[in-house]
């Protein structure tokens, strides 16, 4: 299957069940838990069904594109669905089946994987979806996010795009896959992963590893985290805030794969992250909501 | 209806972590048969304590989405109670004519009888006669008493990780989905968070693929059959036996056997419903890798068995198990060959990225990798555990090459900390330094030492097999103990995060296996001066805090050796620090374990400490004092053992000495008058006391 079609398909089944489609965020982030539709949206008492794609960057994992499983950059799939629904298992199945995926043929196990991101203060309980040995998705009901206890709890479902099409297709090296095909009035030409994005796997992988300045990182870093909390503190201005963390957060992956970080500056480092996006989260339920409940300090992240 | 019936609980869940489901079924057991105890009616043959429980084991009816519990003999009628109930004196109840008061009254009408009911009766306890009524507590059905007592009892039980779900407050291990619950065939009408119970519940998730609509569960002693139908074996223990057999079957198709793993065994027990084992291959090429690697990237990331042939290489076939009945297309054989070539791909580049390089030129990347914060990094670990082992090789050897050799394992033993494999698989540290170091040819001492120094890691595991894996090992392991109580890291009661009564277990255990001539406090003495200015607290205070570690350590090391009781209190009390002396003094007290002679022995003994407790005795004293014939005989004795060196020989002179030191204190009296008499009799109970501290306490004998 085309990478393209596999998130059409999922669009158009998660719409159909009552899911806002939503778009990746604009920012270079890790995951598709920091876009605000989830980080935000699983905050607070109103109900929140959404799904989007998020291209989701972890500089550490950049392979300059000659490992054909390991990547800077991959797309993920991101459900969140609040409240979590009784029935939340079987319609991630069912959308395993709107994929082609005939279960009765598969063996498809639901392993004890906890999630936690302790740069957003946030952590839930769920699984691996383990799909014939592999890993195709991460399944989790958040307990608390941005150290706020999530009320209702939301299940986040995240599919790892790249690697469903490859075990679909059987493909050895994920610059086969074939992201969609050119129609034109000469013909149909398939364009391949390789071809949209090899190079940039290459550039991204030499800047992370070696042509990132690292001083440049430093006093961003610094800089990012000024900027967030004067937007929180002087104007109320969480969702403004909450992008300088999320730069933050990418500028440390960044330093991180440099080797610029000791283990025992990290703790330190992601704390200060954390501190500016949970102060985000707080803020924007007080504007939501009105008060908010102390946050309870948890031994998973928590708050402060 | 018979006067007992069967009792059927499931909780039918969301996949539950495999690693709660012992402990829930156990918690929950637990709560259920003291709450039965209190309302009498336990099942026949179960009795509560306040300890816990007693009875025959309940089936483990454990599956990744099912807890269920069954029980049997169960009464179905609460017997009627008669309690005693004690109201207020007599004086109260009863006025001057004997006419109850309004106090009588109310009391008798709290307790639904009539005053001639209400007797007078002094309770122990009470100083004066009260009023007292019998009051007979009818009976109720037991399902009832269940119907109202279970749902407090499933929100009671003490769940480790409890996570929310969807709108509610409710907590559990993992979502509640269905609930089956049966009093014989009778449904017992509970609803726990919105889930009510019924004689329903769901099998594999497969079977509804083409069965719709849940399984009806008609009697509890249906439950596993109708289950089993439905593709779930709910016990986790016949899952557990169909896994290995099947293990041993597909591995002997290949001619090979499986690389016992109980641990993986456990678990594919746990998080299937029906055990399905599938063999599969990988390109033969990527066993180039160490066998190490193999079976730890097959275990960690597939959760796969290797097989292994006769001589004992590994084959390219790995088994795993599915969560289904069959692989009717043979897909999951093909997507785990699929991922676990992915996976062997990565293994591979690390391996042939990590060799790019060879493995000293992470010497100096270990700076950048902190150890502890006070002690340093892994760099400066590495310095210490090099001067340490310089210490000790030239306690040991003579050879200056050999000792060469011994500080190259030790400069080189945590350089694979930095290798991208030990990354990816951190228990594979050490492994990977001694393979590396393999490759590039060095001394297989030195190899053979990186590779096993992490050993041994737990009380199962053996300790190095050669001697410089040994002293590797052991000055690894000094230096973490030592450098840690330096800087105050001490372990305390339950309290010990970085495992340092296991690092001083391995110690101890390499000493008494060895038989290596070094006391903890030569060690103790050498890892202090070694920690040197990184300490935090004074020397001395580090010293003593260590001396008792390495006490507690030898303790603990006699009862792995499985001393008796008494063979380990009067071996210790005579001395601890000198390892294979305390060994042989133990082994030599366990030949003489069953000898009576040595209870009487004891008892002298006791006789012995406490007369010399207030006294001061000196070594030498005139025999030709000694004036009656018990004492004169013990005279001659103690010459005997004083010039015996052999443990074995000195034990069985001291129990032969049992019958002259009981004539002794029967007809001799020590303290008697003559000053002179006095103190040569307290003198050679006081050197008859040395020769036994040779061995041991014998005071402390039973």
């Amino acid at each position: 299957m085309h990478i393209q079609e596999l998130i059409l398909r999922l669009q158009r089944f998660w719409a159909d069940r009552g899911c806002l489609i939503g778009q990746p965020y604009d920012l270079e982030k890790g995951a598709g838990t920091m876009n605000p539709l989830t980080f935000f949206g699983a905050l607070g008492s109103k109900p929140w069904n959404v799904a989007y794609v998020e291209p989701s960057r972890r500089p550490a994992d950049g392979r300059y594109g000659e490992n054909p499983f390991r990547v800077y950059k991959h797309l993920q799939f991101q459900v969140i669905l609040k409240p979590s629904p009784a029935k939340v298992q079987d319609l991630y199945i069912e959308s395993l089946e709107a994929l082609g995926i005939d279960l009765t043929k598969h063996d498809l196990r639901f392993e004890e994987d906890n999630w936690e991101s302790p740069s957003l203060g946030a952590w839930g309980v769920g699984w691996q979806v383990v799909l014939d040995g592999m890993e195709i998705s991460q399944f989790t009901y958040f307990q608390q996010v941005g150290g706020l206890d999530c009320r209702p709890v939301s299940a986040e479902l995240t599919y790892g795009i790249e690697r469903i099409c490859m075990f679909l297709g059987g493909y050895d090296n994920i610059f086969d896959l074939v992201h969609g095909e050119v129609k034109t009035d000469d013909g149909v030409f398939p364009v391949t992963y390789g071809q949209m994005r090899q190079r940039e796997e290459f550039e991204l992988s030499a800047y992370s590893f070696e042509h990132a300045d690292i001083d440049l990182h430093r006093t961003l870093f610094d800089a990012f985290e000024k900027e967030g909390w004067r937007l929180l503190k002087d104007h109320g201005h969480f969702l403004s805030a909450y992008e300088q963390a999320l730069k933050m957060s990418h500028t440390f992956n960044v330093l991180d794969a440099r080797g610029a970080v000791s283990t025992t500056e990290r703790p330190g480092i992601i704390k200060r992250v954390r501190d500016l996006a949970c102060a985000c989260a707080r803020a924007y339920l007080e504007h939501q909501e009105g008060a908010v409940a102390p946050a309870e300090v948890t031994e998973k992240g928590g708050a402060k | 209806m018979s006067a007992t019936q069967t009792f059927l609980l499931e909780l039918h869940c969301e996949e539950i972590p495999a690693r709660f489901l012992d402990r829930l079924h156990f918690e929950f057991t637990e709560l259920f048969y003291k709450y039965l105890g209190k309302e009498s009616v336990l099942p026949v043959g179960v009795a509560v304590h306040e300890g816990g429980f007693a009875g025959p084991s309940l089936p483990d009816f454990l599956s990744p989405r099912k807890l269920a519990w069954r029980v049997p003999g169960v009464p179905v009628f609460q017997p009627d109670q008669t309690e005693i109930q004690v109201g207020p004196p007599r004086r109260m109840c009863v006025d001057e004519a004997s006419k109850p008061t309004i106090q009588g009254l109310k009391f008798a009408e709290k307790w639904g009888v009539d005053f001639s009911a209400v007797r007078f009766e002094q309770p122990i306890g009470k100083k004066e006669p009260c009023a007292v009524v019998t009051v007979t507590k009818q009976g109720r059905p037991t399902v009832d008493l269940l119907a109202e007592a279970l749902p407090g009892l499933i929100a009671g039980l003490h769940v480790p990780k409890a996570m929310r779900w969807g709108n509610s407050e409710f907590e559990f291990v993992r979502p509640i989905r269905n609930i089956l619950c049966l009093f014989g065939e009778q449904v017992v009408p509970i609803t726990v968070d919105g889930v009510t119970a019924s004689n329903t519940t769901w099998g594999h998730r497969l079977y509804h693929r083409q069965h719709p609509g849940p399984v009806t569960i008609a009697t509890p002693e249906a439950y596993e059959s109708a289950m089993e139908s439905a593709g779930v074996v709910v016990s986790m223990l016949a899952r557990h036996r169909r896994i290995a057999t099947q293990l041993e079957e597909l591995a002997a198709e290949v001619g090979g056997r499986v690389v016992a793993d109980a641990e993986l065994l456990a678990t594919l027990a746990e998080i299937v419903e029906f055990p399905k084992i599938v063999r599969g291959e990988f390109p033969a090429d990527f066993l180039e890798l160490p066998k190490e690697v193999l079976v730890t990237s097959l275990r960690e990331h597939q959760k796969s068995f290797c097989i292994e042939g006769p001589d004992g290489a590994l084959l390219p076939c790995f088994l795993t198990a599915a969560n289904r009945t069959d692989d009717p297309a043979g897909f999951v054989k093909a997507g785990n060959e699929w991922v676990l070539k992915a996976r062997l791909y990565d293994a591979r580049f690390f391996f042939a990225e990590d060799r790019k390089l060879p493995l000293s030129a992470r010497l100096e990347k270990l700076m950048a990798l902190t150890f502890q914060r006070e002690l340093g990094s892994y760099h400066d670990k590495t310095g210490r555990v090099v001067a340490l082992t310089k210490a000790l090789a030239t306690k040991l050897s003579k050879d200056d090459d050999h000792i060469d050799r011994a500080l190259e394992a030790a400069r080189m033993a945590k350089c694979d900390l930095r290798t991208l494999m030990v990354g990816e698989f951190p228990e594979l540290q050490g492994v990977m330094g001694g393979e590396y170091l393999r490759h590039e040819g060095a001394h297989e001492e030195v190899w053979m030492a990186v590779k096993e120094h992490y050993r041994p890691v737990g009380a199962e595991d053996a300790i190095p097999a050669t001697p410089m894996g040994c002293l590797l090992s052991l000055c690894d392991k000094l230096d973490t103990v030592a450098g840690c109580f330096a800087v105050g890291l001490i372990p305390s009661g339950s309290k010990d995060p970085l495992a340092l009564r296991r690092a001083g277990q391995g110690i101890v255990r390499i000493l008494w296996e060895r038989g290596w001539a070094f006391t903890p406090a030569d060690l103790v003495a050498v890892a202090v001066r070694v920690v040197g200015a990184k300490a935090t607290r004074p020397e001395g205070e580090t010293t003593e805090a260590l001396l008792a570690f390495f006490k507690d350590r030898v303790t603990y090391q006699l009862e792995l050796a499985g001393y008796a009781g008494s063979v380990r209190r009067s071996a210790l009390a005579a001395g601890w620090e000198d390892l294979a002396d305390l060994k042989g003094r133990c082994e030599a007290l366990s030949a003489f374990a069953e000898d009576v002679r040595f209870a009487s022995l004891a008892q002298s003994a006791k006789r012995i400490g406490n007369i010399l407790k207030d006294e001061i005795a000196v070594g030498d004293f005139d025999t030709a004092l000694l004036m009656q014939g018990e004492e004169k005989v013990l005279a001659e004795q103690l010459s005997r053992l004083e010039g015996t060196t052999d443990q074995k020989t000195l034990l069985a002179a001291l129990a032969d000495l049992a019958e002259p030191l009981e004539a002794f204190f029967s007809a001799v009296m020590v303290k008697c008058d003559d000053p002179a008499l006095r103190a040569a009799r307290l003198s050679l109970l006081h050197r008859l006391r040395q020769a036994f501290l040779r061995v041991a306490d014998f005071s402390l004998w039973q």
